[in-house]
């Protein structure tokens, strides 16, 4: 399988290795630390949520943690690579091969139908039979009759499916989701995490969600707790892992 | 890679509103810049054509000593691929029925012309005709003013001498009839081989032999070497060039044209700039996605490398596929004026401009906004990144500038144009900065409220950024449009004062210094007074400084005035339309000097006390130069090279007399009773090419305000694409403003004054900046005076004004129709 060739030949190293992670940024005169000394590891097959209130840096810490960003302070290790060593393109390389992303505003590209969008990191990847891939994926999420509607035509819930599609389509190693059902309702919101949780163990997928409903968090191997950029994981959460 | 070949393909560009303005701005560079490069190189290949008709071909041999050149110098040049013609002209009297006339009479070859047609008619009533020979053997044709001095009709016959020839047809027009002051009218055409028998020619006649030639300008050129050495001073062998007086007018089309090409050139520049910027920033979440999904730096700059490529490809190709009915448009104009067929031919060179001119829009104003996209951070995928500071784009900016006059200057030509349009644009930004500084300063105290007015203010200051750089661009645009329609303005203006309707069309040549009371009392009593009357005595200037003119000066400056013999003249005041570059113009009682025409003055390298000698006859005059003077060759009034005081040099010369008046048609036949009493007297008719330049001018106004109005098409593009640059903030405040309770009748009012005040404001300095671009432009490139022409551009800021406040209307439409609900909604 394609997915092998991803895996780390250390494959008993952890899947994400945080280190004492700072980051600040500077804000007209002043420097703003966003996060401090944030430092965590991840297993292989885990699910992982990080839990905190709005600003408190949960979306920050993802965009760090996914190497879509590089820190000021600490490293970030995934999958064996230090993040913050490998030059852009390379960042790019190991996330079109190895990383999944579902986000809280959908980001499907609108000129594209539903089949294309999850064909789309498929072929950026260079992977073989991109259309059949997404085809299956898209009729796993219930999709299968939506194939050439464009994200406009599709309802929230509809779109946050394709996104999920779309990020299990390559087959990654870990999912980095950001508040996946922050734009829907109680209701759809529900399905979709269903949906993410399924396809996540069928997958085996690493997966790290950041969110601010409890109902799912608590649905994950693990929980942390962010405030002010200051990471904890409460001892309950931590003895339900082991 | 179907999806991301998608992504990319023109197809679907085409829905996206900024990459329309870009294609549409590219195919209106293309278009004009292709129709106007054509058109101007078919143009210049017309005007050498028709100037050549003046001569009837490319080159004419004249022999002004009464005899034949011979056989072997025409053999010569038709060994060297040159064709050949003869024509014989002598004056004469013919006899009709009863009366007798005398007529100046032009005997031609079969080749006649060998450039141009002759216009004819076949009977007085018929239809004019234009055709490339002239009459056969055994045939005359004549003037129509004959038929009633001679009491004759179509068919019947003439008597040249010994010779009847039959009336087969009246002649309108003779393609070398035009300034000839030697030519004597009334006219009559016959065929060359039956000069012999009408027994007119005796020895010591006075009469011209002509001698026509047309070819390769390669081949002309080696064949006048071969014959200047055999050449004596009383054959002159004339060019085109003397034949111009015409095309003066129409050259200044011509930079007309290029001009509005190069403006063309700059708004659609500017118009690719706004929109491929706004479809880059458009473009930035698609490049966050794509790099998260991890498509490298190097692949997003391919990408749009590509599209960037097929918009380039779909520019030219659209545009040319528009350019080619505009000129063939234009062609068809062009012939008709001409009155014959002007060919459809697509000059290659001719589209180098234009491409040349997609690939620096594309590479010089597009690229450098969609290669920044590589840098779009990937985290703005996740939340959004502060955007560009435009500190970025400043030297982009430089690169685009340079290229962009290099580009004109590349296509004008002109040096004074880059650095007029160059200098206008500076002043348009170091006022825009002050107003922008004023702006800052005034509308920062001005709260919003109730009020339109405050609200618009507000709102200019809120939106200070985009309102400057859209005045910026506006203004720019405008500036353009008004240096347009100014330089237009005067150059029509120029012609009209250059040929009024009532422009002198006839020459009176000849007069004897006895007759000059009578002939000027007969217009007089006419009601038709003669323009002011010259002594004209023919000369040839011989030596300079002492030294025969011939070697002095270098023989590659082939001065044709050194070629023939000159008109001398001379007066007291300077004519109204010469202006003195040089020295003094003759005092109270000078009596020496001599004043001279300032191009040939430039062409000999003539300065101030050089000494002429001038061979008048068997005598000879020396006078120095002591004034040097511009002449309008284009006035249709006689004009001098060389002018004396009065009783300088010429006085003891002998003399007749020249003058030029305006006849009505309806009062031609004037001429038939002055040909009677002033049988002496030589009328030179040039009514029709006055017409026919008319009409020239007329249609190439017509070009030109095509032209004119494919650019101010282009100057909508560019404020369509800044407008809608800012068309979803706009809808989204309105939105809010309705949600958060504003009438709409405040919000309509605030926000077309917000635009009204923008565009006023563009306007204004636009215009301001279009009259310091024209004052450079029309002393380098009109050799106009400058004027004030706010009358003509003061309907522009006032226009801008009202155009924006209603585009600004529109643009709120969806936000009016809709509820503020749907509206958020549908904007987040
Ligand atoms: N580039 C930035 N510039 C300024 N402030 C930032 C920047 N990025 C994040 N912040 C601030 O850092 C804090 C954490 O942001 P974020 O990670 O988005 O929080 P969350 O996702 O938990 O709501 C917020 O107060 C936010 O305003
Ligand atoms: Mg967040």
């Amino acid at each position: 399988m394609n997915q092998m060739t991803n895996v780390n030949p250390d494959s008993q190293s952890p899947m994400l290795r945080v280190d004492n992670l700072t980051h600040r940024v500077s804000v007209e005169t002043d420097t703003l630390t966003i996060l401090q000394g944030v430092t965590l590891e991840i297993n292989r097959g885990e699910s992982v949520a990080i839990v905190g209130r709005s600003g408190s840096g949960k979306t920050t810490l993802l965009g760090l943690l996914a190497g879509l960003d590089t820190p000021s302070e600490g490293t970030v290790e995934l999958d064996g690579s230090v993040i913050s060593k490998l030059s852009e393109d390379e960042r790019a390389k190991l996330r079109a091969h190895r990383v999944g992303f579902v986000f809280q505003s959908f980001q499907l590209l609108p000129a594209l139908t539903a089949l294309e969008n999850v064909m789309l990191p498929l072929e950026l990847a260079g992977m073989a039979s991109p259309e059949k891939r997404a085809r299956e994926l898209l009729e796993r999420v219930g999709l299968g009759e939506r194939l050439t509607h464009t994200p406009r035509q599709l309802s929230g819930g509809e779109q946050q499916r394709v996104a999920i599609a779309r990020a299990f389509a390559s087959e990654p190693l870990i999912l980095f989701a950001d508040e996946p059902t922050g734009n829907l309702d109680n209701r759809t919101g529900q399905a979709v995490s269903d949906l993410l949780m399924a396809l996540n163990r069928e997958q085996g997928t690493t997966l790290v969600m950041v969110t601010h409903d409890e109902h799912l968090a608590a649905r994950c191997n693990r929980q942390f707790h962010i405030e002010a950029g200051v990471l904890s994981e409460p001892e309950a959460a931590q003895e339900m892992a082991h | 890679m179907a999806a991301a070949k998608k992504l990319m393909s023109v197809r679907r560009d085409w829905r996206e509103r900024d990459v329309r303005v870009v294609l549409a701005a590219l195919i209106i560079a293309v278009a004009t810049v292709a129709t106007i490069a054509l058109f101007a190189s078919q143009l210049q290949r017309t005007l050498v054509s028709s100037a050549s008709s003046f001569l009837a071909a490319d080159r004419q041999l004249e022999a002004e000593n009464g005899r034949p050149i011979p056989d072997a110098w025409l053999q010569e040049a038709a060994d060297q691929g040159l064709k050949t013609g003869r024509m014989v002209e002598f004056s004469t009297m013919v006899f009709g029925d009863e009366n007798f006339q005398l007529v100046s009479v032009k005997a031609v070859s079969n080749e006649y012309p060998l450039r141009g047609d002759i216009e004819i008619q076949r009977n007085p009533t018929g239809t004019r005709e234009l055709v490339n020979q002239g009459p056969g053997p055994g045939e005359v044709w004549i003037n129509p003013r004959l038929l009633r001095l001679l009491d004759l009709e179509v068919g019947e016959s003439l008597e040249v001498g010994n010779l009847n020839l039959t009336v087969s047809g009246l002649l309108i027009r003779e393609p070398d009839g035009g300034f000839r002051l030697s030519a004597l009218a009334p006219r009559v055409m016959m065929h060359v081989d039956d000069v012999a028998a009408t027994g007119v020619i005796q020895e010591g006649s006075r009469v011209e032999y002509v001698y026509l030639f047309a070819g390769d300008e390669a081949a002309l050129e080696s064949y006048y070497q071969w014959l200047e050495p055999r050449l004596e001073p009383s054959h002159e062998w004339a060019g085109v060039r003397d034949g111009e007086t015409f095309s003066r007018s129409l050259e200044r089309a011509e930079r007309f044209l290029l001009l509005g090409g190069s403006l063309a050139v700059l708004l659609a520049a500017v118009a690719v700039a706004v929109a491929s910027r706004q479809y880059a920033l458009s473009q930035r979440d698609t490049v966050a996605l794509l790099k998260t999904l991890g498509l490298s730096g190097a692949g997003i700059g391919g990408l749009y490398l590509k599209r960037l490529a097929l918009w380039g490809v779909t520019g030219i190709v659209g545009g040319l596929l528009v350019a080619m009915p505009l000129y063939w448009l234009l062609i068809h104009m062009l012939s008709q004026v001409l009155e014959r067929p002007v060919e459809f031919q697509l000059d290659p060179s001719a589209l180098v401009p234009a491409l040349l001119t997609a690939l620096v829009s594309l590479f010089a104003f597009a690229y450098p906004p969609v290669r920044r996209l590589r840098n779009v951070p990937a985290m703005r995928v996740l939340r959004s990144q502060p955007g560009e500071t435009g500190r970025e784009a400043l030297p982009d900016m430089i690169i685009a500038i340079v290229a962009v006059f290099g580009l004109v200057w590349m296509y004008a030509g002109e040096l004074a144009l880059v650095v007029s349009l160059l200098g206008g644009l500076a002043l348009l930004l170091g006022a825009l900065g002050l107003v922008g500084w004023l702006l800052v300063a005034t509308l920062r105290k001005v709260r919003g409220g109730g009020n339109a007015w405050r609200l618009a203010l507000v709102g200019l200051y809120r939106h200070r950024r985009a309102s400057l750089s859209q005045i910026a661009v506006f203004a720019m645009t405008l500036m353009l449009a008004a240096t347009l329609i100014l330089v237009r303005t005067s150059l029509l203006t120029d012609w009209q004062a250059q040929l009024p309707d009532d422009a002198p069309n006839h020459f009176l040549i000849n007069i004897a210094p006895e007759a000059v009371e009578d002939v000027d009392s007969f217009w007089q009593e006419r009601g038709q007074p003669l323009d002011k009357l010259y002594p004209m005595v023919r000369g040839r200037l011989t030596e300079l400084n002492g030294q025969p003119v011939k070697e002095t000066v270098s023989k590659d400056e082939n001065v044709n005035a050194l070629n023939r013999e000159l008109n001398l003249t001379w007066m007291s005041a300077l004519p109204d339309d010469n202006e003195i570059v040089e020295g003094a113009w003759f005092g109270e009682n000078q009596k020496e000097g001599v004043s001279v025409e300032a191009e040939l003055a430039g062409k000999l390298g003539l300065s101030l006390g050089d000494e002429l000698t001038f061979t008048i006859g068997s005598e000879k005059v020396t006078e120095a130069v002591t004034s040097i003077r511009t002449v309008q060759w284009d006035s249709m009034k006689p004009n001098f090279y060389m002018a004396f005081p009065p009783e300088g040099g010429l006085t003891e010369m002998p003399a007749t007399w020249i003058t030029s008046f305006y006849l009505p048609k309806d009062k031609k036949d004037a001429l038939n009773e002055f040909s009677r009493q002033f049988p002496t007297v030589s009328v030179l008719e040039i009514d029709h090419v006055i017409e026919r330049i008319q009409e020239i001018v007329r249609q190439v106004t017509q070009a030109i305000e095509a032209i004119l109005a494919l650019i101010l098409a282009a100057a909508l593009v560019v404020m369509a694409a800044v407008v809608s640059a800012t068309l979803q903030d706009r809808q989204r405040e309105g939105a809010l403003l309705r949600t958060l309770g504003g009438r709409q009748r405040l919000l309509v009012r605030s926000t077309m004054l917000e635009f009204a005040l923008l565009g006023g404001f563009a306007g204004v300095l636009g215009v301001v900046a279009a009259e310091a671009a024209v004052w450079a432009l029309q002393f380098r490139m009109f050799e106009g005076t400058f004027q004030w022409h706010w009358h003509v551009v003061l309907p522009i800021p006032i226009v801008s004004a009202v155009v924006l406040a209603l585009f600004g209307r529109w643009q709120l439409r969806p936000v009016l129709s809709v509820s503020p609900m749907l509206l958020l909604r549908r904007l987040e």
